[in-house]
């Protein structure tokens, strides 16, 4: 099967946040994600950062730190980049919070602002129209034990010649989800010339592995990533 | 590349328990929209929606698994190494309202959770697969027949099993109603009068084959999903790119796939959510991508309201028998067509020539999708 490089990575835990290996990354733990602003991620002002939800800011930030790990975060024109994320609760924090405005009144008083963030997808699609990513968008929840399923579907859409490149990874506001604690963690996985360090490959058997050592499930996967 | 077939589809929907009684009502011309009676809608745009009749919750509190047992329930028996997806929006959503105005526990909320509806599938079907949930908001089964399909054609699975569903809920319809996206009457999908779209529920069941399996188990292989296209267009998360440009890029990626031209196409399930930016985002992109030549369009919306991720799920299904038949349904509530529609649509049946059918969806967060269908004559 096909090596692909893992052109990045980026990820917010109750460690810290940050880019690729240069940030010192520590895994996921117990405890409280931080507070992120938007000057943590974006250069300029932008006012939709922090009208979002916490899922989706979460998400967006992993994504956009992978993509900046990358070097991808600037462009031009759009692009066939596809962005792929696995979770476990989703969005049921703001699903509630939702909820709320609708009980009193007999929604009267229904957010159309919180609304907008009850999709599990919708921070796929603020960070396809951030950064022009028009490739295939999806969260997906898996009952695969190994938490990887949605590195196998970013893998497929590599070798179907579906994206030039996949934006993948796991994003939850619990400790139920795939990371076993709040967090997120995106993967730019890529075509180009797979590096010695993060070379992500899936042997004929369906096995995957980083740079020759096998990924058994998504924690070892992490556990890579952070040695 | 494998070929892969559609076996069986089948539908539940607010027009009837199995796909051949909503067909037919169909192409009656008849509408499963009409009042909402399971909560109080005084305070929202629309007190009206296609519900699935007589949908009671069951011991588990939810209307979901009632839904889906009608669905699984017309399944045929399905091979061991079956792929297993599922594909909603919301899940068991009703689940979640009651657990919020009771202050129930944790547990309530998260029984309301996508992966708690794949795993009473798996369970349901003895699935060796455990299954995943797909979400990409109104195109969710659409992508996650796509997925399947995908996984078949390269040889990573023989059959793949899509099920679909969403419900009517208090929940969706409130926020439909703050977004001001609902239409107080009865959805008219691509008619100039339209204001809105109509919540409908729904599940549909979709088994996809490589042929070779198909015809060992002496299964039917005439219709084909021979392409499919998934894009995002990177504009807005609750608007479509007016241009198309997202969903003119999954067409086109799915006639590259099926190695079509856009003359192959015979005609077109849209997604016709009755809203005024949708329906002028697909026309715009279906006039850049056909012409201006008779291609007949429909959207079931008017009659099934909007099943969110469900929808490409049940029009793929519904796609089955028009492809048989080279005939479309009618679009329930169209008067007098969108002039960009010109003749395309039509509130009667629609006979087409020809053998392939483009079925699209599209969504929240840019998403868009689309499938193309081939009948083959065997």
């Amino acid at each position: 099967m096909n090596p692909y490089r893992i052109a990045g990575f980026g990820w917010v835990s109750s460690y810290g946040f940050g880019r690729g290996f240069s940030s010192g990354f520590s895994g996921f733990g117990p405890g409280t994600l931080p507070q992120l602003q938007r000057q943590d991620l974006f250069d300029k002002p932008d006012r939709r950062f922090g009208r979002m939800d916490p899922f989706s800011r979460l998400g967006l930030a992993g994504i956009t730190l992978a993509l900046q790990d990358a070097g991808m975060d600037h462009w031009q024109e759009k692009r066939p980049v596809a962005i792929l994320a696995e979770t476990y609760s989703g969005c049921l924090e703001t699903d509630c919070d939702y909820f709320t405005t609708v009980i009193p009144e007999h929604g009267a008083l229904a957010s159309p602002q919180l609304f907008a963030y009850t999709l599990s997808n919708t921070f796929l699609g603020e960070a396809a129209l951030r950064f022009g990513l028009t490739g295939c968008c999806e969260v997906v929840n898996s009952c695969r034990p190994d938490g990887l399923a949605v590195v196998d579907n970013a893998l497929d859409l590599l070798d179907n010649g579906e994206a030039e490149a996949v934006v993948v990874g796991f994003c939850d506001l619990d400790s139920y989800g795939v990371l076993q604690a709040p967090g997120s963690l995106f993967l730019v996985v890529d075509k180009s010339a797979p590096s010695a360090q993060l070379t992500l490959t899936r042997e004929a058997s369906g096995a995957l592995s980083l740079s020759g050592q096998p990924i058994a499930c998504a924690m070892a996967l992490v556990a890579r990533l952070k040695s | 590349m494998k070929n892969v077939v559609i076996t069986h589809g089948s539908a539940v929907t607010g027009l009837g328990t199995s796909l051949d009684a909503t067909w037919e009502a169909l192409n009656d011309g008849r509408s499963a929209i009409a009042e909402v009676d399971r909560f109080n809608t005084d305070h929202y745009l629309a007190k009206v929606a296609a519900c699935v009749p007589d949908l009671a919750a069951d011991a588990t509190g939810s209307r979901l698994y009632p839904l889906l047992d009608q669905v699984l329930a017309q399944l045929p028996q399905l091979p061991q190494e079956t792929r297993l997806f599922t594909a909603t929006t919301k899940g068991a959503i009703d689940l979640l309202e009651q657990g919020q105005r009771d202050g129930r526990e944790a547990a309530q909320l998260q029984a309301s959770l996508p992966v708690t509806m794949t795993r009473w599938v798996a369970d349901k079907l003895g699935s060796a697969d455990p299954g995943q949930n797909v979400n990409a908001a109104c195109a969710s089964s659409t992508q996650a027949i796509a997925r399947g399909a995908a996984l078949i054609a390269h040889g990573r699975a023989n059959c793949v099993v899509v099920v679909c569903a969403d419900l009517v809920s208090e929940f969706v319809l409130s926020g439909f109603s703050a977004l001001q996206a609902l239409s107080r009457l009865p959805s008219r999908p691509f008619d100039v009068e339209r204001s809105g779209l109509t919540l409908g529920e729904g599940a549909a069941a979709v088994v996809l084959m490589d042929e070779d399996t198909a015809l060992r188990h002496g299964l039917p292989t005439d219709i084909h999903l021979c392409g499919w296209g998934i894009a995002n267009d990177a504009n807005h998360i609750t608007a479509p790119a007016r241009d198309g440009c997202g969903l003119i890029l999954a067409v086109e990626q799915a006639l590259t796939c099926a190695g079509l031209a856009a003359d192959d196409v015979a005609a077109i399930s849209a997604h016709g959510t009755g809203t005024v930016y949708n329906d002028m985002m697909e026309l715009t992109a279906f006039n850049q991508l056909f012409g201006d030549r008779h291609l007949p369009i429909n959207s079931i919306k008017g009659a099934l309201g909007h099943t969110l991720g469900a929808a490409g799920g049940l029009e793929v299904a519904l796609a089955l028998p028009a492809l048989r038949r080279r005939s479309l349904p009618p679009t329930c509530g169209l008067e007098q067509a969108e002039p960009l529609a010109g003749e395309r649509v039509k509130n009667v049946p629609q006979p087409f020539r020809g053998d392939v059918l483009l079925s699209t969806n599209s969504g929240f967060g840019g998403v868009n999708a689309a499938l193309l269908l081939k009948r083959r004559d065997g």
